[in-house]
């Protein structure tokens, strides 16, 4: 029997390989979509996807305390970051989302994603269990989703600010909050639609509107859901074939490489490829509640539930969203869309994970 | 005592922790389920899209490419209006950034039809205003090259016509607010904008390729004869659908001109002409039919103008002797047609024009039609008038309609400008025998290859027809220097297909005409030329070993006489 070293059996292969798979597929479907060449995005993405996962298992090497002690810290230091977008956007005029920092354009609001999950995971680790029913569990949880959303919608990005309170609302759900508090303030949302509505902006209201009707303006702006749902559909059970699909090689279908990616790659994937990439996101997600479930503190259970969802919120929206069910916001496919920013984030949370996934085979549990 | 205060809490606490760690778990599982429904709810979906592949393409196709306005095709299919998003280039004046002098002096050299002051009260105006729809490309990148925010361009549907001019009368145009005014635009305005049919092209029977000769034809026609106007129709006689209609003078429905709205009125249809001499064979047909003319052989006399209740019926070219019913025809001669109405009577006479509907506006499927002028007080002299075509006024398609019921066995039918396809064409009703519709054919084929008509006759395409030069109607009594001129034709003439209508108004007689001014010599060429060149296109090819058996009249007519 051949021995392996413990370092080497330290390294989650099992997870390497899952993202690997869902990764090298996109970068399949990045090579094709443009015209059977790694320029221009293939490439990038390929190196990209090497440098993320390097830092994912770093960030899986680091003791757990890190993450907790500087939760609150990172919280605040991404919230002013969030603040300094908005200004720069204020003197430069019009929206801006991102610091340029030389070297990347640093984009705060999907740090956000991450650092408020992480901050929320930490209140509710140091609650009282006692007070997990009471006023004091609610007031200061909904100040800090409230404060970095508020923002995140002012630049303006719906898709970013939903996220953001998905992820918290998750972390709260999982804390243990009382449940007609979320169905409560469900139904009041959903009766909150209408004035919500108006305060979208205008492209917004037409999004949604038109994810109501896509046909009412197939050559206007609900034209991203018409040719998304014609190229997913004329791949059929088998696809064209790699390096077949018209709509996306003709440019009928817009954002074919970065939110549209999936329509690009059923196209020539069919339903098989279809099916295929959601099992692999299934097993991701799979993972990401099982290191929640076995997590051996209260901090990393909540933590990896809240990272979980974000990742889910994504996949969700994104799929949603290609395939007609949700209104066009702009949400990538993690680790499958062209794009820095978001599989950064995407990594980022896999790392803090692993790191929750480290800590629980090292001792016992100590939830409390 | 304390320890009596503490123990219970803690007791509760753990219990509390226990509980939180149970509800967390729960929680999580929550989560699991709504991450595989939401799983299970895209894998459906995709299902969905996969198997019903065709149906969902082919609905967001179709509905991709629904214009706005259905195009409207030829019988072939060749698009004669369809809808395209134009640029329109528009001038928000209050948003302007620029010096408006400037601006009216750069948007000149783009515009130069449009004046330099026209173009200044423009950008200078409280409101915003259109500076041109339907602008060309280059127009509007030539504006936006300006570079000021005043200028929009927004797209809007416009009614495209590609083959310019032809067929104006026929298809109409649409007013600003994209309905249909005139024409087929106007007659289907609800079928071209119905969600349920705008897919479908709206398919006409006009054949453009035979429109396109007829226009010009009967173009150079008018132009060289130096008429006011003119107008002409091809009718397929035995289902109504007109292959062709035109009427001069005509218009560009792109780009209408305010100016010219006598243009825009279809005189097919619309007006009202006394078309004289070529009612002489519906008259000789009902008296046919109602047994008043016995025989061809029978002579009526012409020796002399026949006075009846204060008037002098004459011919134009009188015959001075007795001339039977083939050389009344042949020789268009007033007096005996006058002879053979009286025979017919008032009733008869009536009747069979109430039969052909001259009493009511012409049955087409259009809105523009004329109200026949029907005469008032109908005594023995209007009978023996509206026998030669006087008397009565009916639009040019009233007359080739009755021209397409003589011919095609006496048979009457509506006619429509909508493509029937493998429809039944309309039964209609029946107005003459069918021996006589028979007998008929041979003498307008008589006309053709022997009387006035000569003019008319294409090389193997069997024509028949009769011409009729109406004197026009003026202050006091009518004028003898303005002339209608009809040639009313059928081809070929053994087995009528067509009717061939071409009306020429007020033509001058001139050089190109050897100086007459009579449908001999105006219209009757024109037919000949249109038959010529249509009548392969509409499935008719000549043929000099076949013609209509007219030897049993032959020996009627009387040869050494003059020659008209």
């Amino acid at each position: 029997m051949i021995v392996v070293p413990p370092a080497i059996q330290r390294i989650p292969w099992k997870l390497i390989a899952l993202l690997s798979a869902i990764t090298g597929f996109g970068i399949l479907v990045l090579y094709s979509a443009a015209g059977g060449s790694f320029t221009p995005w293939a490439m990038q993405q390929t190196i990209r996807f090497l440098v993320f996962l390097t830092v994912a298992m770093v960030i899986g090497r680091l003791p757990i305390r890190i993450f907790e002690d500087f939760s609150y810290i990172a919280y605040i230091g991404v919230l002013v970051l969030l603040i300094a977008v908005e200004l720069l956007g204020f003197v430069g005029g019009g929206s801006q989302r991102w610091l340029n920092l030389g070297f990347m354009n640093l984009q705060p609001s999907e740090l956000m994603k991450v650092t408020i999950v992480v901050a929320l995971a930490r209140f509710y680790a140091q609650l009282p269990p006692g007070n997990t029913r009471s006023w004091t569990a609610l007031w200061p949880a909904l100040i800090m989703i409230g404060l970095p959303a508020a923002l995140v919608m002012l630049q303006p990005d719906l898709g970013t600010a939903l996220s953001i309170c998905i992820g918290g609302v998750v972390v709260m759900f999982v804390a243990g909050l009382p449940f007609w508090w979320f169905g409560s303030t469900a139904i009041a949302g959903a009766a909150a639609l209408p004035v919500l509505f108006s305060f979208l902006h205008d492209y917004q209201q037409k999004r949604v509107l038109i994810f109501l009707d896509p046909e009412s303006d197939p050559l206007g702006a609900g034209y991203h859901i018409s040719q998304s749902k014609i190229a997913i559909g004329s791949g059929g059970v088998g696809g064209k074939g790699f390096l077949n699909g018209s709509q996306s090689h003709l440019d009928y279908l817009p954002e074919g490489h970065t939110d549209f990616i999936f329509a690009t790659m059923a196209e020539e994937w069919g339903l098989i490829g279809g099916l295929g990439l959601l099992f692999a996101f299934f097993l991701l997600l799979r993972w990401g509640t099982r290191v929640a479930l076995k997590a051996r503190t209260r901090f990393g259970q909540l933590t990896a539930a809240g990272l979980t969802m974000t990742i889910f919120f994504y996949i969700a929206i994104n799929l949603m969203m290609v395939m007609g069910l949700a209104p066009v916001v702009g949400i990538p496919l993690p680790l499958f869309s062209y794009g820095g920013s978001s599989m950064l984030t995407i990594m980022t949370c896999v790392g803090i994970m692993l790191a929750i996934e480290n800590d629980s085979k090292t001792g016992t549990r100590r939830l409390h | 005592m304390n320890t009596l205060v503490v123990r219970p809490t803690r007791v509760r606490t753990a219990g509390v922790r226990q509980q939180i760690l149970l509800t967390a778990q729960q929680r999580l599982m929550i989560l699991m389920l709504l991450f595989m429904a939401a799983f299970f709810l895209v894998s459906m979906r995709l299902l969905y899209f996969a198997m019903f592949d065709t149906s969902s393409r082919n609905g967001s196709a179709s509905t991709a490419f629904l214009p706005a306005r259905a195009d409207i095709v030829d019988r072939n299919g060749i698009p004669l209006a369809r809808t395209i998003d134009g640029y329109s280039i528009r001038v928000v004046p209050e948003k302007l950034l620029n010096n408006r002098q400037y601006l009216a002096d750069e948007l000149h050299k783009i515009f130069p039809d449009i004046s330099r002051a026209e173009l200044l009260a423009k950008v200078s105006g409280p409101r915003p205003t259109y500076i041109r729809r339907r602008a060309l490309p280059d127009q509007v990148a030539a504006v936006n090259a300006i570079g000021d925010v005043g200028f929009d361009f927004p797209r809007e549907k416009e009614r495209l016509y590609p083959q310019l001019s032809l067929a104006a009368h026929v298809l109409g145009f649409t007013d600003a607010a994209g309905h249909g005014v005139t024409g087929a635009e106007g007659a289907f305005d609800s079928r071209l904008i119905d969600k349920a049919t705008r897919g479908e092209p709206l398919a006409l029977s006009i054949d453009a390729r035979v429109q396109g000769v007829l226009e010009s034809e009967l173009g150079s026609a008018v132009t060289n004869l130096e008429a006011i106007g003119g107008a002409g129709i091809i009718l397929d006689v035995h289902t109504g659908e007109i292959a062709a209609m035109t009427s001069l003078p005509t218009y560009n429905p792109n780009k209408l001109a305010p100016d010219n709205m006598a243009a825009r009125r279809n005189a097919v249809t619309h007006n009202l002409y006394e078309l004289g001499s070529t009612f002489k064979p519906l008259t000789v047909a009902a008296a046919i039919d109602a047994g008043t003319v016995t025989s061809m052989a029978r002579r009526y006399d012409a020796t002399a103008p026949l006075a009846i209740a204060g008037f002098r019926i004459r011919d134009s070219h009188p015959s001075n002797r007795w001339l039977n019913v083939p050389e009344t025809l042949i020789h268009s001669s007033n007096i005996t047609t006058a002879r053979i109405s009286d025979e017919l009577g008032r009733e008869n006479m009536e009747a069979m024009f109430r039969k052909l509907d001259f009493n009511t506006r012409p049955k087409i499927d259009l809105k523009e039609r004329a109200f026949p002028i029907w005469p008032k007080n109908w005594g023995r002299l209007t009978t023996m008038t509206t026998g030669f075509g006087h008397g009565i006024a009916v639009t040019p398609l009233h007359l080739a309609s009755a021209y397409a019921a003589l011919v095609n066995g006496g048979i009457y039918r509506p006619a429509t400008i909508t493509k029937l396809g493998d429809q039944a064409p309309p039964k209609g009703r029946r107005v003459f025998k069918a021996a006589t519709s028979a007998r008929m054919r041979q003498l307008l084929r008589l006309i053709v290859s022997d009387g006035t008509g000569k003019k008319a006759e294409a090389p193997g395409f069997r024509v028949g027809g009769k011409t009729g030069s109406a004197e026009k109607p003026g202050a006091g009594g009518y004028r003898r220097s303005s002339v209608v001129a009809t040639f009313a034709a059928a081809f070929p003439m053994d087995n009528p297909r067509y009717v061939v209508l071409v009306m020429i108004d007020e033509p001058k007689g001139n050089a190109y005409s050897s100086g007459q001014r009579t449908a001999g010599w105006t219209a009757a060429p024109v037919v000949s030329k249109v038959v010529m060149r249509a009548g392969p296109m509409l499935g008719v090819f000549p043929d000099e070993s076949r013609d209509v058996d007219v030897s049993e009249l032959t020996p009627l007519l009387w040869r050494n006489g003059e020659d008209e």
